[in-house]
């Protein structure tokens, strides 16, 4: 068990480094996004230094051939500095140097011009997961007793109502779910508040502000949690050993909690234990609708406005994220159920 | 036969050991007749009828088979047959028009809306409502009704009148509040009151500090000791004046207060404008304004607070006179600072503009507010005395119903070609002006059901500009029907309303579901094609190729795709076919595991290992044997992309990288959203149209699937 964990994680260690390492390239054959447009010399020469303290441009004190089209010229003091752009290879090697030996992953570029990207992301990270873990808290809960309830009571109406408003809310885009309910609970009714609130705003706002986007993110995974109960618990409930259970004499109480549940939640478990991993995420849609200053609004405006250093942090934390939700998924079903080996060979 | 000698027949009955069977009891059936084979009683059937059959019997996936088909049809016909221009380039007399099926009056979905409890300005008569005034015309409005209460508006210049103001979104009034006041004031006229407000939660831990001479850097920021009592002073409120060129600075300096913690009532308060008048001996001034330099530490018992107390407080005056205005600058931050500011009339409040001070008499890194900004910063009057309205507005009605209009001698002259109209207009030119000749002046409707014009022209209601080419030009304000100016023969209607550009939203939907459909059903093909082929191969000669193609998967699916998405787009742009290669970079992936689990199924069969002994190659072996056993699992598992490519496209389009210059329902509803507030319809028809979209087609495939592969039946 311990040398199959040991392997999985460090292949998921190498499988992250490489689709890091492609990110980067891909992200950095987009060319130096040079943000500082319009602003004052010293704004654009600083944000050169810091492009070469990086590694990611090369300086030269004339112009030089082979190194593509010249970035940017200055002339301070009677110095000329001509500013190039680096092969990508190298900018990647230099970028892979800084993060390993000094875990320097850039600075941004636009959105907080000259902090630390893994600063500005650490400064968001507990919004996300303040609304993430209160969803999860909720949903799985719910979700689960609604899967049983409807598992249990098979091809009832209270089957085929839940059943049908899962498949409804499962269909339904999540942005169409917030939109409406800003709608009704904030524009027309100004229940909510309909923005995401300033530091400065009172207890009960902030409290308030996170209803829509917990019941936006639960929806969700109610859904997703209630029709997986039901399949497994069904699947569990139609199998020989449980009839054997009630041949015996258990009372059909006994036999679902004692037998049916404890096999139905084998792959239920872990995928929970993988959602307690996702809380790491920020949902995109949401907190750009919302105005949370979660890494989902992050990673949306890195992109809008170039600040590519932040976006790859960002984008580092959405893949290991799922990575590692991924290997606790396969590994919790081996303790949980010492038989299975997720991965391995047959 | 050999004898079982294990068995033994122990005491059994005569009769059971040896039964009696004569020949008697048995009849020939068919003694005269010769037996063939008889052929099938049941009609023969194909897999994909019995499939049909099991599908059919699943109502559910039958009524979304049908709500699909017709949404496609819709989708193919409705770009094709609605000739509305819905071209970026769209028509602006058209905005913003309410989604219209029946006459109006009917009182559903016939393009009015029931606007309640709307601000109203009720001594402004020509474009009253809020909140916005250039739309809701009077012409529009019907049933409606006017009552005063005391609520908090929006639009604090335009519809309060006394009360507290606030920024920010939400919460209770207070300190958390903005503004002060009116324009260029040059004479201390009114009397102003500055008051301490106490009973907001100022008093709290982390507001007071202690401190001692040395002690004061170190306790900065740190919770001290809440005293019982404390004295404070008013001071550290400056103001500013200016004697000609010169700037004046005067404390202000209040009578010092003793406060108990737990009282209420008895706030600090002092009237501003007789101590202004008290230390600088005047009333009238170039300009002036308030500024705060330091908080003045508060005593308790002999030892000296710094207490935030400034941040609350309220500014009360009598006057009434709008156009004086009071600025409030601070030094280091004039934003949190003034922050707190509780402003108790609302119609002398400031709204604060952000502009840093300029010019020689005004303090840099100031803030300052004015009035006339109302768009930069929300506001709300709290509990303010406000006008409200409830009616019911007719888009149509105002939009494209009667207006005043501009009518000129170009659009005269073509309703006269057209035989609407006819008339006679002859310029004079007496006394250095021009003027219509009233003696020959003749104007008559012939046709008042095509006519734009409601009324005839009076010779009155005519100017003229001037003579071009020997034809006077001249135009006159008139009553006119829009639709019919604008070339309508009746009041066009709009099933789904028309967006803020004036797009037809039926026409702009089913356009942009087509494109969502036609990239669904592209990157499908493409990622069906590519995944089988990566699949079969996989999964058929498994071993090291399987170990590195499952690598490479394995690779691809942990990038999450929006990350892929976002790469492609950004380094090739967002237009249909990078959309698709986008979509299809880690789209193929499922089919591609379904496959190769299929080809492990079957490739070990022994049909397989038969045809393979024959002499069948590994071509033929994946195309002819193994794929089409493994097709029909495979494809009903596939089939679910489409409504998945759909949701992805959307997705992306509303995070804002979506298509440039093409429709798809992803762009709609992201170019709407900000839509919501006021036209919620231009949000719900896209919706409801994916939401139909999706839920169908997951219904229709989770059919499929338990008709073409009953095993699955159930299963998610």
């Amino acid at each position: 068990m311990l040398k199959y964990s040991i392997k999985r994680i460090i292949l998921a260690l190498i499988t992250a480094f490489i689709i890091l390492s492609l990110t980067f390239i891909l992200v950095k054959s987009l060319g130096i996004a040079d943000t500082t447009f319009g602003a004052k010399e010293n704004v654009k020469h600083a944000f050169y230094l810091q492009q070469l303290e990086l590694g990611y441009v090369v300086c030269f004190d004339h112009p030089v051939e082979g190194y593509g089209d010249l970035l940017a010229h200055f002339s301070i003091d009677g110095i000329e500095e001509y500013y190039y752009s680096r092969p990508i290879l190298e900018q990647y090697f230099s970028w892979l140097r800084n993060v390993i030996t000094a875990w320097d992953w850039g600075r941004s570029t636009s959105i907080e011009l000259g902090s630390a990207a893994t600063d500005i992301i650490f400064s968001r990270l507990p919004t996300s997961m303040y609304i993430n873990i209160i969803s999860v808290v909720i949903s799985v809960p719910i979700g689960i007793g609604l899967g049983i309830l409807a598992g249990l009571k098979k091809n009832t109406w209270v089957d085929h109502l839940i059943s049908t408003l899962v498949m409804i809310f499962i269909s339904i885009p999540s942005f169409v779910v917030i939109s409406f309910l800003m709608y009704l609970l904030c524009f027309e009714n100004h229940i909510l508040p309909s923005i995401w609130p300033s530091p400065s705003d009172s207890i009960q706002t902030k409290v308030l502000a996170f209803i829509i986007p917990v019941v936006s993110l639960s929806f969700g995974s109610i859904c997703g949690y209630t029709r997986f109960v039901r399949a497994e618990l069904c699947e569990v409930m139609s199998s020989e050993y449980l009839l054997l259970a009630r041949t015996k004499g258990l009372t059909k109480n006994q036999a679902i909690t004692r037998h049916a549940l404890k096999n139905a939640f084998v792959p239920i478990l872990p995928s929970i234990l993988a959602e307690f991993i996702g809380i790491f995420g920020g949902s995109m849609i949401l907190e750009k609708l919302y105005g949370i200053p979660g890494i989902g609004d992050l990673y949306i405006r890195s992109i809008n406005e170039k600040d590519y250093n932040v976006l790859m942090v960002d984008m580092a934390i959405f893949t290991t994220v799922g990575l590692l939700a991924g290997i606790v998924l396969d590994l919790s079903y081996g303790f949980i159920d010492p038989r299975i080996r997720m991965g391995e060979k047959k | 036969m050999k004898k079982n000698d294990d068995f033994d027949f122990v005491n059994l009955p005569e009769a059971a050991q040896d039964p009696e069977i004569k020949q008697e009891d048995f009849v020939l059936q068919q003694a005269d007749s010769t037996i063939h084979e008889q052929r099938f009683q049941t009609k023969p059937t194909t897999f994909l009828k019995d499939s049909l059959k099991r599908f059919s019997k699943n109502k559910s996936s039958v009524v979304a088979a049908y709500i699909l088909g017709f949404l496609i049809l819709l989708s193919i016909f409705v770009p094709i047959f609605n000739t509305n221009d819905v071209s970026n380039a769209a028509n602006a007399a058209l905005i913003n028009l309410e989604p219209k099926l029946f006459n109006s009056g009917s009182g559903f979905w016939d393009g009015t809306t029931k606007v309640k409890h709307c601000p109203v300005d009720p001594n402004n008569s020509a474009h009253p409502f809020y909140p916005d005034p250039t739309v809701y015309y009077y012409s529009g409005v019907k049933d409606l009704q006017v009552e005063d209460g005391l609520q908090y508006t929006n639009e604090v210049n335009k519809f309060g009148q006394n009360g507290y103001v606030q920024t920010g979104f939400y919460g209770g009034k207070g300190n958390n509040v903005s503004y002060l006041n009116s324009k260029n004031p040059k004479e201390l006229s009114a009397d102003y009151r500055f008051t301490l407000d106490l009973n907001t939660d100022v008093l709290t831990l982390d507001r007071f500090v202690a401190v001692d001479e040395e002690m004061l850097k170190e306790a900065e920021g740190t919770a001290g000791v809440i005293p019982e009592n404390f004295t404070l002073g008013l001071t550290g409120l400056e103001f500013v004046y200016y004697e000609g060129d010169d700037l004046e600075v005067v404390e202000l300096v209040s009578p010092d207060y003793t406060h108990t913690i737990g009282e209420t009532g008895g706030e600090p308060s002092f009237n501003i404008s007789e101590a202004i008048k008290t230390a600088t001996g005047k009333t009238t001034f170039d300009s002036f304004y308030f500024r705060f330099v330091t908080s003045k530490p508060a005593e308790v018992d002999g030892t000296a607070h710094v207490c935030s107390l400034i941040k609350s407080f309220i500014i009360t005056t009598n006057s009434t006179n709008d156009a004086q205005e009071i600025y409030f600058s601070n030094t280091t931050d004039p934003v949190t600072l003034l922050d707190g500011i509780c402003f108790l009339d609302a119609t002398k409040m400031m709204v604060r503009s952000y502009e840093v001070g300029s010019g020689s008499k005004l303090l840099r890194n100031s803030g300052f507010w004015s009035i006339d900004n109302t768009t930069s910063y929300l506001k709300r009057i709290y509990l303010s005395k406000s006008y409200f309205a409830s009616f019911t507005y007719d888009s149509y009605e105002a939009t494209l119903g009667e207006r005043e209009w501009s009518v000129d001698n170009f659009d005269l002259l073509q309703y006269q070609r057209n035989g609407w109209i006819d008339f006679n207009i002859d310029v004079d030119y007496v006394g250095g002006q021009y003027v219509v000749d009233t003696t020959t002046f003749d104007f008559v409707i012939l046709n008042r059901d095509k006519c734009p014009l409601v009324n005839e022209i009076d010779a009155s209601d005519i100017n003229i500009l001037g003579y071009v080419d020997g034809d006077p030009i001249y135009y006159a304000n008139v009553k006119v029907i829009y639709y019919k100016y604008l070339g309508y023969d009746e009041m066009p209607k709009y099933l789904f309303g028309t967006d803020r550009t004036g797009r037809d939203m039926f026409k702009y939907v089913f356009e942009g579901l087509r494109n969502s459909l036609l990239l669904g059903l592209l990157t499908f093909v493409v990622c069906f094609l590519f995944g089988l082929l990566w699949g079969s191969v996989s999964g058929y000669f498994g071993g090291a190729v399987d170990l590195v193609m499952e690598r490479v998967t394995d690779i691809l699916s942990g990038v999450p795709w929006i990350v892929v998405m976002t790469i492609v787009i950004l380094k090739a742009g967002s237009s249909f076919g990078t959309f698709a290669l986008a979509l299809c970079l880690t789209g193929w992936i499922g089919t591609a595991s379904t496959t190769r689990t299929q080809f492990y199924r079957f490739r070990g069969r022994e049909y397989v290992l038969a045809s393979r002994t024959l002499g069948a190659s590994d071509g033929r072996l994946i195309a002819k044997h193994i794929l089409p056993n493994a097709l029909g699992t495979i494809i009903t598992g596939a089939v679910l992309m489409i409504p998945s490519v759909i949701f992805s496209e959307a997705t992306i389009s509303y995070l804002g990288l979506g298509f440039k210059n093409l429709s798809s329902l992803g762009v709609i509803l992201s170019n709407n959203q900000s839509e919501l507030t006021y036209h919620p319809y231009q949000l719900l028809f896209p919706s409801v149209v994916i939401a139909l979209v999706m839920i169908s087609f997951n219904l229709f495939g989770n059919g499929l699937r338990d008709a073409i592969n009953p095993s699955l039946k159930g299963e998610e």
